[in-house]
């Protein structure tokens, strides 16, 4: 059986999103984008001033929250303070005059699903941040929603647990083949776990694209400076950019430029290079197995790269 | 190691806080204390030292009858101020905390302003305004000026409680399929009550101590307590004067008592 699933949504500022069915999508940009405002209009705590917002062919925008059908996870996760657990996930179902069996059932299902079995009659200000979290998973989830929306769900977790939830929720999200749109600041995340990404700046989109193409093909000068580190270029009056790795660090004699290092950042699988070249800086990064290279501020240096490398932005 | 060397160096600041908190609780204490040694003193005259102990005036209020349909007064008075301020000033906060009204800071001074009034001058001008209106003294009357001392009180706690509320908690209950009313009845309701039983709390014993508004607004034979604890005392001031104040401050004890049994207000102590 095939569903298609078509989620569109025109902001003020002209947002225009199509969302596929089962798919991991994120909206990636600094605060202030229009990120949050164009997640909360999906899911109706907002109202457009102009356009549409469709879920499946249908026109949702007149639909109030409580029947949207979507689920919700926020950074503050807005679980029930004075519900246990159990009470938090059951809610949805409730509300939905779901039998009082198949509610017990689902619940266990789904506090088994994100491991927090053993823990029903605790109360949120009992648990630890990423158990929080988890019951706000379990939470959205249960009511087995058209769409799950995040908005930072992850952004008050430290960064080790950060990581473990991503893992745990891009697992998650595979397994129920649930639509989730993720709100993000944190490009590492977005680049993680998306099936594709739209980068936002100042209320517009400036690139949809799966993580590798907006990594590897940005298209504009905010997105390849927004993700990851990039040198910026300016060739024939077109604004070029060109990613650190591309950078090979040879002996001045091989090198298309010649330089000095100006500092080495050690980052454990790899070192990132700031080079005196050319009356400018380059970033150029250079992995190596775990021992620290050589070269030192104050060193002589090559730059290398292939023109293939260098993406032409739009101006 | 000898216990001398433990022993801490005498700190100054610390007995002068310990100092002052002493003297603050005693003047605090004080009256009551008195009120106590007053009320069991078995001598005809308010005096001092005390020559004895014996329950004759606590006896004495009890076997009146004007006391007695006085403290009744004041309880059912009380307890009608307590549901309308509670109902009454949870609405004003939650209009005032989330209706986006224009003017909100005004009418927020504007509910709060009885507060700033001397309740001699309001009991007054109620008492012109039901003369003028042609209602005269009836008992909801009085009620009703009780209840508009008492709201800002719990306008107040509420408030405050509604100032701390993550508004993406009902948010989350209405993504979860919950309408509005049920988002109020499941979590903003629950939330928020704490604060507005101990603005109620505040509201019963406002109304149950009340004696300048009331001084205006009852009619002979219906009086409050306090009134008629005034009149007394304009003839006799003996020992059941202090007596029926003790049963007072018993009577609001355990009102606050009740209530924090009830649902907990520890947990708006903070407050």
């Amino acid at each position: 059986m095939s569903k298609t699933f078509d989620g569109k949504v025109v902001a003020v500022d002209g947002v225009t999103l199509d969302i596929a069915a089962g798919e991991f999508f994120s909206l990636l940009g600094p605060s202030g984008c229009g990120k949050t405002t164009s997640l909360r209009m999906i899911a109706g705590f907002e109202m457009p001033d102009a356009g549409r917002v469709h879920v499946g062919g249908q026109d949702i925008t007149d639909v109030p929250v409580h029947r949207r059908d979507m689920g919700m996870v926020f950074q503050s996760y807005a679980l029930f303070p004075h519900r246990t657990v159990v009470q938090n996930v059951a809610f949805g179902l409730r509300m939905r005059d779901v039998p009082r069996a198949d509610i017990d059932r689902r619940v266990a299902a789904a506090l088994a699903q994100v491991a927090l079995t053993g823990m029903e009659d605790r109360r949120p200000s009992q648990l630890s941040g990423g158990q929080q979290q988890r019951v706000a998973l379990a939470r959205a989830l249960v009511i087995e929603p058209r769409v799950l929306l995040c908005d930072e769900p992850l952004g008050a977790l430290d960064r080790k647990l950060r990581q473990q939830m991503q893992f745990e929720l891009k697992e998650l999200q595979r397994r129920l083949g649930v639509t989730l749109v993720f709100v993000t600041h944190d490009q590492e995340e977005a680049l993680a776990m998306s099936d594709r990404i739209a980068v936002m700046n100042r209320g517009r989109v400036e690139q949809v694209g799966a993580p590798t193409e907006i990594y590897g093909r940005p298209r504009t000068r905010f997105v390849a400076d927004f993700i990851g580190e990039i040198n910026l270029l300016e060739e024939a009056g077109k604004p070029r950019a060109l990613r650190p790795e591309k950078i090979q660090l040879v002996p001045p004699a091989q090198a298309r430029l010649s330089g000095t290092v100006e500092t080495a950042n050690f980052l454990g699988g790899a070192t990132l290079y700031r080079v005196q070249a050319g009356g400018r800086i380059w970033l150029a990064r250079e992995t190596h197995a775990g021992e620290r290279s050589p070269r030192s501020p104050g060193d002589p240096v090559g730059l290398a790269w292939n023109d293939a490398d260098i993406v032409t932005l739009e101006s | 190691m000898s216990a001398a060397a433990n022993r801490k160096p005498f700190d100054a600041g610390r007995a002068a806080y310990l100092a002052l908190n002493i003297v603050l609780l005693a003047f605090l204490l004080a009256p009551i204390a008195i009120v106590i040694v007053f009320a069991l003193n078995p001598t005809p005259f308010i005096s001092f030292p005390p020559v004895g102990v014996s329950l004759r005036w606590f006896e004495k209020f009890f076997a009146s009858s004007d006391f007695m349909n006085a403290l009744w007064l004041s309880l059912w008075v009380a307890a009608c101020v307590l549901v309308l301020s509670v109902v009454i000033g949870g609405a004003c906060a939650l209009a005032l905390a989330r209706g986006n009204l224009p003017g909100r800071t005004f009418l927020t001074a504007f509910f709060m302003s009885p507060l700033m009034l001397p309740a001699i001058l309001t009991g007054l001008a109620l008492f012109q305004s039901y003369l003028l209106a042609g209602i005269g003294r009836p008992i909801w009357g009085l009620i009703m000026a009780h209840t508009l001392i008492a709201v800002p009180y719990v306008l107040r706690t509420t408030l405050a409680v509604l100032h701390n509320f993550d508004h993406r908690i009902e948010e989350a209950a209405a993504a979860l399929g919950a309408s509005p009313a049920r988002v109020f009845f499941e979590v903003t309701l629950p939330l928020i009550q704490p604060g507005v039983f101990a603005g109620g709390v505040f509201a019963f014993i406002v109304s149950f101590d009340q004696f300048p508004v009331s001084l205006f607004l009852v009619v002979p034979k219906s009086e409050t307590l306090p009134v008629v604890l005034y009149n007394y005392m304009k003839f006799d001031l003996d020992g059941a004067i202090a007596a029926a104040s003790m049963v007072s401050i018993l009577l609001a004890l355990s009102v606050v008592l009740a209530m924090e049994r009830l649902i907990g207000l520890k947990a708006y102590v903070k407050l």
